[in-house]
């Protein structure tokens, strides 16, 4: 699965630590999203979403692999 | 996503001050049969002494020396709190990793104890089965810890 977490959390200007403030998360797990290495659940999804105000349409996509 | 059953942060710190001097006095006291005779004492055993199909012992009381009892509960509670407590920054994250450490350590644990089941006999696999009393823990202690701590030294990636 691919995400825009990085460019969004650019445009908002927030750093990894500020984003895993909001998001009540630690700062590894931020970084490991904007890496690829780790899928968040629905509601650190929805809650990703509610911080930059975007879709979660629009925050991850799914890729060929998601499907195997 | 919330973990259940895991207690609050502050028990990691205590576990490690119970788990890792009583795992170390258990080995010595393993390796050099250490009995000390102010803890022989009178104990109370629900099983007979020498076997448990033995009825005669059957809930009679015996002497015995308790040191190894005392450090046994001590391993398995420190390593416990060690093990069970959730980290300052808990998060699903750390739950993931938690469970692929619980799976890593209970599938090498196994891997540890079939190997010796099927090549240990007599005393030395009593022996053995002291030690896998505790090795589950052990193992899960050092891959979560390890997992842990190569997550938080991989930040490389900021701004």
């Amino acid at each position: 699965m691919k995400n825009n977490i990085k460019v969004q959390r650019a445009i908002q200007n927030l750093t990894q630590a500020q984003l895993a403030e909001r998001a009540q998360v630690s700062r590894q797990t931020i970084n490991a999203m904007e890496l690829g290495k780790y899928v968040p659940s629905t509601v650190l999804s929805l809650r990703l979403s509610k911080i930059f105000s975007v879709a979660v349409n629009d925050l991850f996509e799914l890729e060929e692999s998601d499907w195997e | 996503m919330k973990t259940k059953y895991l207690l609050p942060n502050k028990f990691k710190r205590i576990g490690w001050y119970i788990f890792i001097p009583a795992l170390v006095l258990g080995i010595i006291t393993w390796a050099y049969n250490w009995e000390p005779a102010f803890l022989e004492l009178p104990v109370w055993g629900i099983t007979g002494f020498e076997d448990l199909k033995d009825a005669s012992g059957f809930l009679h009381v015996r002497e015995n020396n308790i040191l190894n009892e005392i450090l046994g509960v001590l391993i398995i509670l420190g390593g416990l709190f060690l093990a069970f407590s959730k980290e300052k920054d808990e998060d699903e994250l750390i739950a993931t990793i938690r469970l692929e450490s619980l799976v890593w350590a209970t599938y090498l644990n196994y891997a540890i104890l079939l190997f010796a089941f099927i090549l240990v006999f007599d005393i030395a696999f009593f022996q053995v089965m002291v030690f896998n009393m505790f090795t589950i823990l052990v193992l899960f202690i050092v891959k979560f810890n390890w997992s842990l701590y190569k997550l938080r030294n991989s930040l490389a990636n900021e701004e």
